[in-house]
This record gives C-alpha cells, sequence and structure tokens, in this order.
C-alpha cells in the first residue's frame, strides 16, 4: 500500500483515557499501533512510545494531579509525513516551567530529585515538543512531533523544547 | 472529545474504567482498536487465547464498521468504547450509518458448504464474533448507527 499517496489529506485518531498511572500503556500500544498503520519505521515508533509515555504521565502525575474521575484526552494527526500529537490534562496545575533544570550528575549525586527529566527525554526522541501556550483556563496542551523521516540525520541533532 | 478542553465529557462511572477511540473508516486502522483492546486486556489479567480472541473480534467488528457501516468513507469516524467493570471487558463498535445492519443479518448463520459453493466468500464477521465473546448484541447507537456491544468474562 503506499502511504504517501494515500495520507494526502490528514488523517487523525482521537483517545481519550481515564487519569491513571498504568493506562500510559494504553495510549503507548495505540498510537504505536496508529504510527505502524500510517508506515513508521520500528525506531521511530518506539522513540514515539516511550516520549508519549512521559507526556502521558506528566499529565496524570502534574496536570491532572492523578485526581480520581479525570481524563486524559489525545489527538493523533498525520499529515505530510510528519505525526502531530496533542494530549490534554484537565489542568489542576499548570504547567511551571522550572527554575533550575538539575544535570544527570545533580541527580546521581542526589543533589536534585532523582526524577524530572521528563521533558528532556522527550525532546531527545522527538522532533519538536513543547506546552501549547491557550491561556491555561483549560489544562495543558502539551504538542509533540515526529517526522516519518528523522530531520537530524545529517547533524545528528534534535529540536529543544519549546516553552 | 473532538477538541481538547471538553476532556470531561466521559466519567468514569465508579470502578468502572473508559477509554474512548475514535477512528478514520479506513481499512488497516482497526488494527488500532485491536492493538488498544488487547492493552487493556492484558492490563486487566486476560489470558492471551482470550486476549487473541478479543483481537479478532475487536477486528471483525471494526471492519464491519468501516467497509459496511460507514462505506468505506474515510471522514466517517468508527466510534470504540472500552470499559473494565470488575471482572468483565465491554467493547462497543458504533458507525455512523451510512447502511443499516438489518437483524436478518445479525443472526445469519452461514454455511461452510454454501460458502465453498457459492461466488460470496464473505459475511462470516457477525458469526465469528459471536463465537468468540462471551456477550454480544446489536443496537442503534445514540448517533444513529449501527452498533454491537461484545463483553468477555475474566473467569472464562
Amino acid at each position: 500500500m503506499n502511504s504517501t499517496s494515500e495520507h494526502s489529506f490528514a488523517i487523525s485518531i482521537e483517545l481519550s483515557l481515564p487519569s491513571e498511572l498504568g493506562y500510559e500503556k494504553v495510549a503507548r500500544d495505540a498510537i504505536g499501533a496508529f504510527a505502524r498503520r500510517i508506515g513508521f519505521a520500528n525506531e521511530r515508533v518506539e522513540d514515539l512510545k516511550t516520549a508519549l509515555s512521559e507526556a502521558c504521565i506528566n499529565a496524570i502525575e502534574h496536570g491532572n494531579q492523578q485526581a480520581p474521575g479525570l481524563r486524559v484526552s489525545i489527538t493523533c494527526s498525520y499529515f505530510d509525513e510528519c505525526l502531530a500529537i496533542v494530549i490534554a490534562d484537565q489542568g489542576k496545575r499548570p504547567f511551571a516551567k522550572p527554575t533550575h533544570s538539575a544535570t544527570i550528575s545533580e541527580k546521581i549525586q542526589g543533589l536534585a530529585n532523582a526524577r524530572g527529566m521528563g521533558l528532556s527525554l522527550i525532546a531527545g526522541l522527538v522532533d519538536e515538543a513543547g506546552f501549547i501556550d491557550h491561556g491555561g483556563s483549560e489544562g495543558n496542551l502539551f504538542r509533540m512531533a515526529i517526522r516519518k523521516h528523522p530531520a537530524d540525520i545529517a547533524t545528528g541533532e534534535r529540536a529543544p523544547i519549546m516553552d | 472529545m473532538t477538541t481538547h478542553s471538553d476532556s470531561s465529557s466521559t466519567t468514569d462511572p465508579p470502578g468502572d474504567r473508559v477509554i474512548e477511540l475514535r477512528l478514520p473508516s479506513r481499512l488497516g486502522y482497526e488494527k488500532v482498536a485491536m492493538d488498544t483492546a488487547s492493552s487493556l486486556a492484558k492490563r486487566m489479567g486476560f489470558t492471551q487465547d482470550r486476549v487473541d480472541a478479543l483481537r479478532t473480534a475487536v477486528s471483525e467488528a471494526v471492519t464491519n464498521a468501516i467497509e459496511h457501516g460507514n462505506d468505506e468513507q474515510v471522514a466517517m469516524k468508527v466510534f470504540v468504547l472500552l470499559m473494565a467493570r470488575g471482572g468483565e471487558l465491554i467493547v462497543s463498535v458504533a458507525d455512523q450509518g451510512l447502511q443499516v445492519l438489518s437483524e436478518e443479518r445479525t443472526l445469519f448463520a452461514p454455511k461452510i458448504e454454501d460458502a465453498l459453493a457459492g461466488p460470496e466468500r464473505g459475511g462470516w464477521g457477525i458469526w465469528l464474533i459471536r463465537e468468540l465473546v462471551d456477550e454480544v448484541e446489536f443496537t442503534t447507537a445514540p448517533s444513529g448507527g449501527n452498533q454491537v456491544r461484545m463483553v468477555i468474562h475474566l473467569e472464562q
């Protein structure tokens, strides 16, 4: 099947999950299947699944504060060889950019929280990532984009987190 | 679920866990529903053979929705709702009803001899679903489309 001609327009799926740790695995499996269907290579699919897990855990733990009954919504749109994913929480706690990003050395030495590497990890796995500024009244929106064919083959670099 | 701001549109009943999925009506995307259902079923503790049976049933239901209910018009959506409720997993698949599924067709029991003798090899999907899951119900979705509700029980 020729996936290029097949997707000359945007094709999308939507997923809504309970805001509960563990359900990020369901999101991984669903969105991974979508990425495979539209022709992404296995390596890209695995990168995407890891990045999506981190983004979902952020939404569950931070945005929704693990409050029972809340939801995490995911929208995936594929167009022009690029898969864009928006993860929405219900924003019990708006995202706040950390004033200081601890290094791995600081974490290993116990000088900083061992966690908190999610956004950096995501930035290393996808081509674009960042929170969408939408006024912040209705929850956090985190957007990731991953191209079918990496743009960094020549440079070995990825795009930084956009805040 | 079409906008990000209405992520509260689904509220899980106490003890239930609900997953909603919307798919384009194009063959091949049933795999997304299959992998989503199997992921939830594994999380609930279903054995691999039950997971495999569920995957096949979901595949048939979504394929029917794409091919028949939505007439393979890619802009039409297939709605899949998965609910973990105690020891059972409920999967509802709904289309937008461009073709209405007749009651006669939902009760059709094909014979292998007829299938081999005639030119038409299709028509086994609904029969297969009935064989693979514990409960099946064909109804009309609130949106007016066809809806199939399938249930598998954890203890079997």
